[in-house]
C-alpha cells in the first residue's frame, strides 16, 4: 500500500484543479483483488482493461489540455517580456516591479510545467504497478503488452512540455542576474516556500524519492532508488514552511 | 506476443461533461455513459454472474461507476441468458450492435459545424494494413482464450496530411463529443498569425481564423476552444490555467510578513525555487527514460525467448542456464530495428548512477524470465 499512500498524499497536496485527474489506484487495486478471487477472471479481464483505458483517456485529455495552455502561456510570457523591455518605462521603479512580477510568474509557470511532467510520471508508475499486481494475482499476461501501449500515449510522451521547460529555463537565466548569494539570503529564501507552486514542486520531489525507496517486491522491472544529494536541504523546505500543510 | 495488432480509427473525444473517473460521474451525461458501459458489461457475462462482484458494487455505492443503471443491468443480465463467451465489445464486423454506438458516431460527425471532416486525414500517420475508416469507438480482437490481450493502436492517416504536426490523440474510450487534438507551438504560431491578420484576439472569429489557417483536418471546434484559451491568457496573464477557485496569488500576497523582504531576497527565493524545479524535472526525465528502457528490454527478452521456444519446443529450452541465454542474446545476429536490445545512450552522471543501480539487478532477470516463461508454457 506504500505507493497507494504516497499517491493519496500527493493528490491531497497537489493543485486543486488536478486532484480528480490522477489514477484511481485504490479502486483498481480492489478490483484486481476481486477478480483474482472470482472464477471467471478471463472475462473480467476485459472489464479491467476497459477501466484502464478509461483512465488513460482521462490522463490524455487532461494532459493535452494543460499542454495546450502551456503553449499559449509560454508565448504570452515571451511577448510580455518583450513588451516591457521595448516600451518606454514610466519609471525605473515601475519597470523593476513589472520585472519582479514577470520573474515570479515565469518561475511559477516553469514549476507548473514540471508538475505536469510529474503528473504524467506518477500515473505511469501507478499503471505499471497495477498491471504488475494484476499479472501476479491472476497469472495473466496483461502487463507487458499493455504497458507498451501506455508508453505511446500522449500523456506519457512529454517531450514537448520538457522542451518548453528547457526554453523557460533559458529565459529565466536571462532574467535573473547572476550574483553571489550570501548565506543569510539563502535562509531567508527557505522560509518563503509558502503556498505557491514552490511547495508543490518540493513535495513532488520528496514524493518521488519516497516512492522509489526499496520495496519488498523489487524486481528486474523496478526502478532503482532515487539518490538526491540535496535531500536534506529540500526536506528542510517542507519543515521550515511557516504555513501548515492543509 | 501476437503480431496482429488490430488498428482502427478512433478519435478521443473530450467533453467536460463526461468524466470517466471512477469516483464520480458527471450528471450531464452519466446516464448515457452508464448505459454504454452497462451494455458493455452485459456482454461479459462472467463478471456479472459472479455474486461477489455484485456484492462489491453494492457495498461501494459511492465509489462505483454508475450504481443505479448498472444494478438494473445486473438484474437484467442475470435473468436473461447470456450467450457467448465471446468478448466482443465491438468489432468492425459487428456494427449491428447497440444503437448507442451508431448514435455516437453520428453525433461525432454531426457536431462538426458542417466542416465535414475527412476522418482519414486527421488520423495518426502510422502505417498499417487495415485501413478501416469506420467511426468505431473501441475495437478489440475477439478473444479466443481467456488470457488474450486486447490491443489498441492508432490508425494511419492518409498520406496527404498537412505538414503542420497535428496529431489527435487515440485510444478512444470515454466520451463522445468532439475529437481532441494535440496542439504544437508551430500550429499555435500559425494560429496567432491568422488572429493578428484579423485584427487581434477580440475581433477575430473562429470561422475566420479557421479559414486563414488552412490546416487540413482542423475543425472550427478546435479553433473555437483554442481561441477561448488564448483570450483568457491575454486578459489575465499567468492566471488562466488555474480554476476560478484558485486565484494565482500576486507577488505581494504570496509572502508572509513581507515588509522586511527585500526584492533581492525575493529574487533569491525564486532562484532557489527554480533550482528545485530543475532538479525535479531532471529526475523525472531520467526516470522516464529508465522506465522506457526497462520495458524495451523486457520486450526484447520476451521476443528472444519466444524465438528460442519456437526453434526448440522441447523442454530443453527451459533448462538453459542463464549464461547460455545471455550468450545467445548477445551474439544474436538479427538485431533489426524492432529489437532494441540493451541500448547505451549518452548519459549524464546521475543517469549513469541510476543505470548502474538498475543494471545490478539484471543478472537475475534472465533467471526470472526463465521461471515465468516455464509457468506460461
Amino acid at each position: 500500500m506504500k505507493f497507494g499512500k504516497r499517491l493519496k498524499q500527493h493528490v491531497e497536496e497537489t493543485l486543486p484543479g488536478w486532484r480528480d485527474m490522477y489514477l484511481n489506484y485504490k479502486d483498481l487495486k480492489k478490483l484486481v483483488r476481486l477478480i483474482s478471487s472470482s472464477l471467471e477472471y478471463g472475462k473480467s479481464e476485459a472489464e479491467f482493461v476497459y477501466l484502464l483505458n478509461n483512465e488513460i483517456d482521462k490522463f490524455n485529455v487532461f494532459f493535452m489540455e494543460q499542454e495546450e495552455d502551456f503553449i499559449i502561456r509560454h508565448k504570452e510570457l515571451q511577448q510580455r517580456i518583450k513588451r516591457v523591455n521595448e516600451s518606454e518605462p514610466s519609471s525605473q521603479e515601475e519597470y523593476e516591479e513589472e520585472m519582479a512580477r514577470i520573474r515570479k510568474d515565469i518561475v511559477d509557470f516553469h514549476g507548473e510545467m514540471v508538475l505536469l511532467v510529474n503528473y504524467s510520471n506518477i500515473n505511469y508508475t501507478g499503471m505499471a504497478k497495477i498491471l504488475k499486481k494484476y499479472d501476479k494475482r491472476t497469472g495473466g499476461l496483461l502487463r507487458l503488452p499493455f504497458i507498451q501501449k501506455v508508453l505511446e500515449q500522449p500523456f506519457f510522451t512529454t517531450e514537448l512540455v520538457s522542451k518548453l521547460v528547457k526554453e523557460c529555463e533559458t529565459i529565466i537565466d536571462e532574467l535573473f542576474p547572476t550574483t553571489v548569494v550570501a548565506v543569510e539570503m539563502k535562509e531567508a529564501a527557505i522560509t518563503m516556500v509558502g503556498e505557491g507552486i514552490f511547495k508543490n514542486t518540493v513535495a513532488a520531489l520528496m514524493t518521488m524519492k519516497e516512492i522509489r525507496k526499496g520495496s519488498s517486491t523489487q524486481s528486474h522491472f523496478s526502478l532503482p532508488a532515487l539518490s538526491l544529494p540535496d535531500t536534506e536541504l529540500i526536506r528542510s523546505f517542507q519543515l521550515n514552511s511557516p504555513i501548515p500543510t492543509i | 506476443m501476437s503480431s496482429a495488432n488490430r488498428t482502427v480509427g478512433h478519435i478521443v473525444s473530450s467533453s467536460s461533461g463526461i468524466s470517466s473517473n471512477l469516483l464520480h460521474m458527471s450528471s450531464i451525461s452519466s446516464d448515457e455513459t452508464c448505459s454504454k458501459r452497462a451494455s458493455f458489461v452485459t456482454q461479459s457475462s462472467g463478471i456479472l454472474r459472479s455474486t461477489a462482484f455484485r456484492e462489491y458494487m453494492k457495498e461501494n455505492n459511492t465509489s462505483s461507476w454508475c450504481t443505479d443503471s448498472l444494478s438494473d443491468f445486473l438484474d437484467y443480465a442475470e435473468n436473461s441468458p447470456v450467450q457467448s463467451s465471446n468478448l466482443q465489445i465491438m468489432s468492425s464486423e459487428d456494427v449491428g450492435k447497440p444503437n448507442d454506438w451508431q448514435d455516437w458516431a453520428d453525433q461525432l460527425i454531426a457536431d462538426d459545424d458542417g466542416a465535414s471532416p475527412n476522418w482519414n486525414e486527421i488520423l495518426v500517420d502510422t502505417p498499417v494494413a487495415d485501413q478501416h475508416p469506420k467511426m468505431e469507438y473501441y475495437v478489440r480482437k475477439p478473444s479466443k482464450t481467456t488470457l488474450s490481450l486486447p490491443l489498441n493502436t492508432p490508425v494511419p492517416a492518409s498520406p496527404g496530411e498537412a505538414c503542420t504536426p497535428m496529431t489527435p490523440s487515440s485510444c478512444g474510450s470515454g466520451s463522445q463529443s468532439k475529437p481532441r487534438m494535440r496542439w504544437t507551438p508551430e500550429l499555435h504560431e500559425v494560429f496567432m498569425e491568422a488572429v493578428n491578420k484579423l485584427g487581434g484576439s477580440e475581433s477575430a472569429t473562429p470561422k475566420g481564423v479557421l479559414k486563414l489557417m488552412k490546416v487540413e483536418g482542423l475543425t472550427i471546434y478546435h479553433v473555437k476552444s483554442h481561441l477561448q484559451k488564448y483570450r483568457t491568457a491575454k486578459y489575465k496573464p499567468e492566471s488562466s490555467s488555474q480554476g476560478p477557485s484558485e486565484k494565482k496569488p500576486t507577488l505581494m500576497q504570496d509572502l508572509p510578513p513581507l515588509d522586511f523582504k527585500t526584492s533581492s531576497e525575493i529574487t533569491e527565493a525564486l532562484r532557489l525555487q527554480v533550482e528545485v524545479q530543475k532538479k525535479l524535472h531532471e529526475q523525472l526525465e531520467i526516470q522516464k527514460n529508465l522506465q522506457r528502457r526497462i520495458e524495451e528490454q523486457g520486450r526484447y527478452l520476451q521476443m528472444i525467448f519466444e524465438k528460442q521456444c519456437k526453434f526448440q519446443p522441447s523442454s530443453s529450452t527451459l533448462d538453459k542456464s542463464e549464461t547460455e541465454l545471455t550468450n545467445e542474446i548477445s551474439s544474436s545476429p538479427n538485431q533489426s530495428e524492432t529489437e532494441p536490445g540493451p541500448i547505451k545512450l549518452g548519459l549524464t552522471s546521475s543517469e549513469k548512477q541510476q543505470e548502474a543501480d538498475y543494471s545490478e539487478s539484471q543478472p537475475s532477470k534472465l533467471a526470472k524470465l526463465n521461471e515465468s516463461s516455464s509457468l506460461e508454457l
